[in-house]
Order: structure tokens, then sequence, then C-alpha cells
């Protein structure tokens, strides 16, 4: 062996060894029949275990793996029976009385009862675990029989009888403490939804087998395969070429593109996220002193153009909004009057400033705070994390200059703007908020208990620390309202009052990208009916009425045959370059 | 090589890993970040969870109690749970590190050897075609934005023509097993690998031609050739060993960053190695995780560094008195 040839052998073999070094261990084999749906994302899960997880795609996890005792309907969100078939309320609204469905199976064939449910919920609420304690922080369940328990509200709580936690199995939690839930996987793959928690490979994919123990029956997939994408438009890339059957998150500047593309359908799902221009209104730590005056809110509101920016920075596919949007569920979100409504009037913005004494007195263009006070010049943080934040900044700052207000830019990425937002070293940014589909977590965060102070500058949700007494009443009222309509009213009421009192200026409804093949599946889903996302919506209901097209499961690409010929190919090439140069060279010695 | 010249390299060597793990802590904490709320924004959790989870985190004592209960735990080799998934730092790592080092290893192996054969046949025919055609163009691939590559590559062989798979690792749920995963393995491996080693092949070519090129000019070749040796065997035998020296610098400094991956190329091909573990630390900041990573990336470089101090003392005798 020449010291070349030695150093090509060393260089295979390296490679050889590399590549079985890297195979992921134990991935599930999928056998040649099965229905495989592949999902492209681009998220990760952090973890599977529904008492530390946090990120989108986790809830997608739990949203297949863990039947709820309710259900929510497809097309509105409206309860319908899940794990329990029927329920019964009485004293008062307090007590409610749910019925299991006959013969619960989890996944691994041990009877589901509801011991499971009632050890869930006061274990969720005594451990305070962190996705369950909202939902059950006052709520006590007992076992009536295997398929009968009570849950129990200490003050009215008019989410029930929703009960959307996921129920955990007792013989497997049971076993893990307290101390060691933090830290505990949530690999154990066993579950009452449709699909359950096959294998996971950080960063490179997750697999979900069809639960043959599934109370509506086995789903007509046998396998979804999540796959997460560090980059976006490799995943459209694999969309197209067949390697995806759906993909989640789709990059907004590819979207119209794949709309046109053949076979796939591209869906603008919305879940009630929003956008919003927030401003610091004064009642925290710090902030612009002009801020805390009403009029000039509402001046910069009537400053702002949100349709310019919906066109010009959105591409027009978001939706231009009035109010914040607290629920997935747009039954929430009032219809503000035509009088009310803040339109893009720069005139007016003027005048409104003007009558409340805020003039330039200077004469630098900017104006002065009432009685030759300092220049109104705002403190404006740009996301470096949001692709819109520049050019949302660049409009929003030209127009507050057209009505005679100053701004100074600085960027920040969101780790450093929170804290930054609780010292009230900002005044003004752009930031958005996805809301649950019961309103009241979003409502929550705009309590005058929620705005940041100097004691606790971190333990804060009200970002444009406002601060109103009458919409803090109102939210305790909507909290312990049991009357649905009523409960929809003072809602609409406390959300009319916010727009009013203007410490945001919502500027767009913004939907979820997503597209999915039409040539493998049919019956996607959306949720909420017409507007909604089809997968990674609040239930998911779309995975487990997916029905087949046609056998096919592998995707685009080539063959292995084909791939190795292409690399014999190479070699002889390379390697007959590779003699021909030597040939070249050897006379070229020789000649010398 | 002395005993005394070893051990003084060593120390100096462990001194700078020891500034290292100090320096690490306070690297992260310099601008001023909320992990708490940056992780769980938008999340209902009440007070009481969130000062439950400063106080899981250790974030509730005062910064010089948290240096010196990191000190205790990196000393015990504890380096700490990730606040984002709460599991060990050291699991987190080895789950990608060998997919880091599959990338960036092979890449930096093959630009490494195929950089050195073209340095040594441009520098040999210079100012022939074919050193104007190897240089030219291994200066196009290197002046090229290694992300910029890395999308073109993937829009013509996984988007058009299909050849490739568009990123990870191997097609997920194939349940192929022998040859056919290798090849599934080999056909993920292509495009990340083919970038990695067109950008960094430019770096070896251009070193290993110029400094050939000042061997070449060196007496003994002269003499090497009058004795009538032919022009491999002068090449090989007298020319090239010599010229290798300032690539042997290269590659080992090189190859102490293959650990810290490489983040445009991993996350373009959805490659989950450790470059792209570093730029989602980052973000929260998940500061165990990035405490962990960069002791991880400095020990290689400061080991690499290591090795070629004494290997050089090997190579090259005069080091050793200097």
């Amino acid at each position: 062996m020449t010291g070349r040839r030695r150093s090509v052998f060393v260089v295979m073999l390296a490679l050889g060894i590399a590549l079985v070094a890297v195979a992921p261990s134990a991935s599930g084999a999928t056998k040649k029949n099965d229905i495989v749906l592949r999902v492209g994302t681009t998220q990760d899960i952090d973890s599977p275990n529904p008492t530390v997880g946090a990120l989108v795609s986790s809830y997608e996890v739990w949203a297949l793996q863990y039947a709820t005792l309710t259900d929510k309907a497809a097309a509105d969100f409206k309860t319908i029976p899940g794990l329990a078939e029927s329920w019964t309320a009485s004293n008062h609204g307090l007590t409610y009385t749910y019925t299991l469905r006959k013969g619960l199976k989890w996944s691994d064939g041990q009877p589901l009862t509801a011991d499971d449910v009632v050890y869930t919920v006061n274990r969720a609420r005594s451990e305070q675990w962190t996705n369950f304690d909202s939902t059950i922080a006052h709520i006590t369940a007992k076992v009536i029989d295997p398929t009968h328990l009570s849950l129990t509200s200490s003050i009215p709580d008019p989410k029930l009888p929703i009960m959307d936690v996921y129920i955990v199995p007792k013989h497997i939690y049971e076993k893990v403490t307290k101390k060691g839930l933090a830290s505990y996987k949530g690999l154990d793959g066993i579950g009452s939804g449709p699909f359950t928690l096959k294998h996971w490979s950080k960063g490179l994919s997750w697999e979900m087998d069809a639960n043959p123990n599934y109370w509506r029956g086995r789903p007509a997939v046998d396998r979804v395969i999540f796959r997460p994408f560090t980059n976006a438009d490799a995943m459209v890339a694999a969309l197209k070429n067949g390697e995806l059957d759906a993909a989640e998150n789709v990059p907004s500047s590819s979207f119209r593109q794949l709309q046109k593309a053949k076979n796939i359908v591209g869906v603008a799902g919305q879940q009630g996220g929003f956008d919003e221009i927030s401003m610091n209104s004064g009642a925290g730590v710090g902030g612009n002193p002009a801020l805390k005056d009403l009029r000039v809110r509402q001046a910069i509101s009537h400053a702002i153009d949100k349709q310019t920016i919906e066109s010009r920075v959105y591409n027009g596919l978001t939706t231009v909004a009035d109010a914040i949007s607290p629920s997935a569920n747009p039954e929430w979100i009032p219809k503000i009057p035509a009088d009310k409504r803040f339109n893009f009037d720069l005139a007016k913005a003027n005048t409104i400033l003007d009558d409340a004494g805020y003039k330039d007195t200077n004469g630098n263009g900017i104006r002065n705070m009432p009685k030759g006070g300092a220049d109104i010049t705002l403190r404006y943080a740009e996301r470096s994390e949001s692709p819109y934040g520049a050019p949302i900044r660049e409009f929003v700052t030209g127009w507050l200059r057209k009505i005679g207000i100053g701004t100074s830019v600085k960027v920040y990425n969101d780790t450093q703007l929170t804290p930054a937002i609780g010292k009230g070293d900002v005044d003004m940014f752009a930031w958005g908020w996805v809301p649950f589909v019961d309103p009241d977590p979003e409502l929550s965060y705009f309590q005058c208990n929620q705005v940041p102070t100097k004691a606790d500058p971190s333990g804060y949700s009200n970002d444009a620390s406002w601060c109103n007494p009458t919409y803090d009443k109102l939210y305790k009222q909507q909290n312990t309202e049991l009357d649905h309509a009523k409960r929809v009213a003072i809602v609409h009421q406390m959300i009319t009052l916010m727009y009013e009192q203007a410490p945001y200026v919502v500027l767009d409804y913004s939907p979820d990208f997503q597209a999915y093949r039409t040539d493998r599946f049919t019956g996607w889903v959306k949720q909420p009916a017409n507007i909604g996302p089809v997968i990674f919506s609040n239930t998911s209901p779309s995975y487990f009425l997916l029905k087949p097209i046609s056998k096919a499961s592998s995707g685009g690409g080539l063959g292995a045959g084909a791939v190795i010929a292409i690399i014999v190919g190479a070699v002889i090439i390379l390697g007959g370059g590779g003699l021909l140069l030597r040939r070249r060279q050897a006379t070229a010695g020789e000649r010398e | 090589m002395t005993f005394r010249f070893v051990s003084r390299k060593v120390l100096g060597s462990l001194a700078t890993l020891l500034f290292v793990v100090c320096f690490n802590f306070f690297l992260f904490r310099v601008v001023e970040s909320d992990p708490v709320s940056a992780l769980f924004r938008g999340r209902n959790i009440s007070q009481q969870q969130r000062q439950q989870l400063q106080h899981d985190f250790g974030l509730d004592k005062s910064k010089p109690e948290q240096f010196v209960r990191y000190l205790n735990q990196t000393a015990h080799l504890n380096f700490g749970f990730s606040f984002e998934t709460r599991q060990p730092v050291t699991s987190e790592i080895s789950a990608r590190i060998g997919r880091t080092i599959t990338l960036v290893g092979i890449s930096t192996l093959l630009s490494t050897t195929i950089g050195i054969w073209l340095g040594i046949i441009a520098a040999w025919r210079r100012n022939t075609p074919t050193d104007y055609v190897v240089t030219s163009t291994t200066m196009a691939f290197y002046a090229m934005p290694d992300f910029w590559l890395g999308l073109l590559l993937l829009a013509a062989f996984a988007e058009s023509f299909r050849w490739f798979p568009t990123g990870g690792i191997v097609n997920v749920g194939s349940g192929a097993t022998g040859l056919s995963h290798l090849v599934d393995e080999a056909k993920h491996l292509f495009l990340p690998g083919l970038t990695l080693t067109l950008a960094y092949l430019g770096e070896y070519t251009l070193i290993m031609r110029s400094s050939l090129l000042d061997t070449m000019g060196e007496d003994y070749l002269t003499l090497a050739r009058a004795k009538g040796l032919r022009d491999a065997t002068v090449r090989r035998r007298h020319a090239v060993p010599n010229a290798l020296l300032p690539i042997v610098t290269l590659a080992a400094v090189n190859f102490g960053f293959v650990l810290s991956g490489a983040i445009a190329v991993e996350s373009i091909y959805s490659w989950p190695g450790l470059g792209l573990a570093t730029y989602n630390a980052i973000r929260a900041p998940d500061l165990p995780m990035l405490q962990g990573l960069f002791l991880l990336f400095s020990a290689a470089v400061i080991v690499a560094n290591l090795a070629v101090d004494l290997l050089y003392a090997y190579l090259d005798p005069r080091v050793r008195t200097a």
C-alpha cells in the first residue's frame, strides 16, 4: 500500500465508523405497509413530560397522547364529551359529577378509571404543576366509583365543566416523586389519546404510534413522524418534493408561492394570535410622563396606519385588527363601534396633542411637555428576533415624527427586552401574544397586579404598565360569572375599555402558516371551522380523522441503488482523473 | 523531549482551562437577562410558581453565591441541569456530540487532505493553467459565505434534482438496517459535508501552496534534483514534509474547533449538533448549557493546542530547545 492509498483507506474507514456511530439509537422501525404521516415543523419538543415542557410542539405531543375529561369541538371549541360521556352540575355550579365511558384503557392495556383522573387533579394542585395549576388551583377531586368522580371548586369557576388538563397514568406517575418530576423525561409513551410517543431523537424527529385503545377507536394512520427543521425553506422544499405530508410554521415569504404549488394547500390558520405596539402607560417603574396621558396614547393610536403595516410589512397575509384577542375562539372579541375607533388620521392626532397643550415650544420640530418642559422623545425598542421588527419601527417612528413626537431607537433581543420593560427602560415596542381558548389567562395579564414593580421588576405580565381599576373589577366578575352569555358580555366590555384606554395599538391578527399535500391524505380539519389551522390547533383533531389516499409512504428522492450508482460513478471519474494526473506528472518528471 | 518541557506545556494548558472555567460564569452574565421570564412568557404561571422556578434554577441567590456553587459543581464534574429541558447538561451534550464530530470532523478531514493535495499540485505547477484553476476555484469557495453555499447546494440537489434529502441525519422511520442504513446516512451527510469541505478547502490549498513554494527555493531541493531523483520523489521525500509544518498548526487548531460545530450549516441542513445547541441555549439564556458547552469547546481547543505544541517539538527539534 502506498502512502496515498493508505490515507484514502483511513479516510474511508473513519467515514464508515462515524456513520455507524451517529446512527440514532433504537428508532422504531416502520413496517412496509404502515400508513405514515410525516409532519415538518420548525421547533423540536423541549420535554414530553407535561408538567415541564413549554413549547408549542410539546403541546402537540400531549394533545395527541392524552385524552381529556371533556373535549372541544373542532368547529367552534364547544365542550363535548371526552373521557367522560356525561356530567351533571350541583351545589350551585361549584360541583360537577362526571361519568366516564365504560371500558376505558390506557395504551398499555391498563384500565383507565376515575382514580387516574382524581390522582392527576389532586396531585397537580398540591404540587402546583406548571401546565395544570391555572386550571385546577381551586379544584378538589373525589372518586365516587371506578367510572364516577366529582370535581368541586372552592370558588365559582366559569371554566367548569371544561376540564382540559392532560390526565396522566397513575400507574406510571405514582412512581415519580415530587422532586424527581422536574427531571422526569416523560418518555413512558403511555396515554389515552389517538397517538402515543414511541421515540424521540433530539433535534431529529419524534414518532407517535396509533393507540389501539383510544376511546374513539384506532386511527387510520399507523404512525405520525414529526421532523423539526432548523431551516424553514428546507422544510418547504421537503413538502414540495414529497418528503413531508404537512408542514407547520411555513415562512410567510414562501407561503404565497406554496399556495400555487401542485397538490399543496396553504392554510393561514387563525387561532387568536395578535401583534401590538405597546406603550408604557406609566403605572409601573419609569416610563415617559407623556404616555401617562390618555390623550397622547390616543393621538398615537390615530397616527399608526395599520393598513399600511398589513400590506407593506406583512405582505397582506394577516388581518387588520382593532382590539386584543383573548382567545382562539373569535366569539370573545368585541366589535369596536365606529365612533370609538382610532382611524388613521394624522391631522386629528395633531389636533388632539395641540389641544392637550403639547406644543413645540423650542421650535425643533418635537413637541414639548406642557409649560415649556422637555422634548417628548420616546424610547422605542426594536426586537431583533422578529423579522418585522425593523420595518415596523421604520413606519411607526416616521408617523410619530409627523405628529411631533421624537423617538430614540434601541435594538434588543427578547431576553434583554423582558427585563428592560420591567425596569421601565423602554416606552414603546412591537410584540405579540398567542392566547389560550379560555379568555381568562390573556385577560389576567392586564390587571394592575401584573404591572412590574421596583421590588420585583421581572415578575410581571402587564408589559404596558397599564392599570385600570374598572378593568380589574370586571376581570374578577368574569372570573366567577357562570352564565356564559353574561360572561361574554363582560369580556367584551373589558376589551372595549382597554381599546379606549389605548395601552396597546393592536395591529393585526397573525395567522399560523401551514401547508399540506392533497395527494396523500384526506380529512384535514380546521379548528375553529373555516379560519383555523389544520394541525397544531388547540386539540388537533385532524390526525385522528385523516384517511390515506394511496398506500405509498416513502418520500421522493433517489433509491439506494441509484445513489450507489452515483457514488460509484463519482469514484470512477475522480479515480480516473487522479490516474491521468499521475501519468502526466510522471512524464513531466521524466522530461526534466 | 524533556519531562520539563512537557510538564510546562501541560501546566500552562491547565491554567488556561481554569481561567476559562471562571470566565465562562461571568461571560454569560454580563448582559442582564431573566431566563425564567424569557422561558415562560405568555404561559399562565403564578407568582409563586415563578419564584419556585427562580429557586430551582438557583437564580434567587446572589451572584457570588451562585459562583461558588458553580465552581464547586464544576470541580465535581457536575454541569447542572438545562433550564429548558431540565435534563443534565452532560446528557444534552452527549446526545449531540457524535453528530457534530461526524459532520465537522469528516469535512475537516476531507478539506485538509484534499486541500493539501491541491496545494501541492498548484505549487508544483505554479503559473500554469492548473495552478490558476485550482487557486481561483478554491478561493471562490473560500470567499463564499458557508450558509449561502449551503443554500445553493440545497436548492440544486435537494429541491430541484431531488438527489439528496433536505435535511436531518437519517430517513426517519424507514427502519433500514445494514448497508441501506449506511447509504441513507451517507445521503444525508453528503450535502452538509460537501458544503463544509468546499468552504474550508481554500484555506489549506493556499497555505500549502505558499509553504511549498517557499521550500522549493531551498538549496537541498536543487541538490536532490542534481542527484538525478525523479520529480515525484523530490516532491514527496524532500519538499512536502518540510512544507507541512504550517499546515500541522492550522489543521490541529481547526480540529480543536470541530466540537464547536458549524452553526450555519447545521442550521441549514437541520443537523442537530452542538452548534445548534449553542444557538438555542444563547436565546433563553440557558446558563448551565452555555457554561457546559463553552467549557467543552475551550477544552477542545486547549487540548488541540497542547497537541500541536508537543507535535511540533517532535517534528522540529529547534522548538524543544527554544
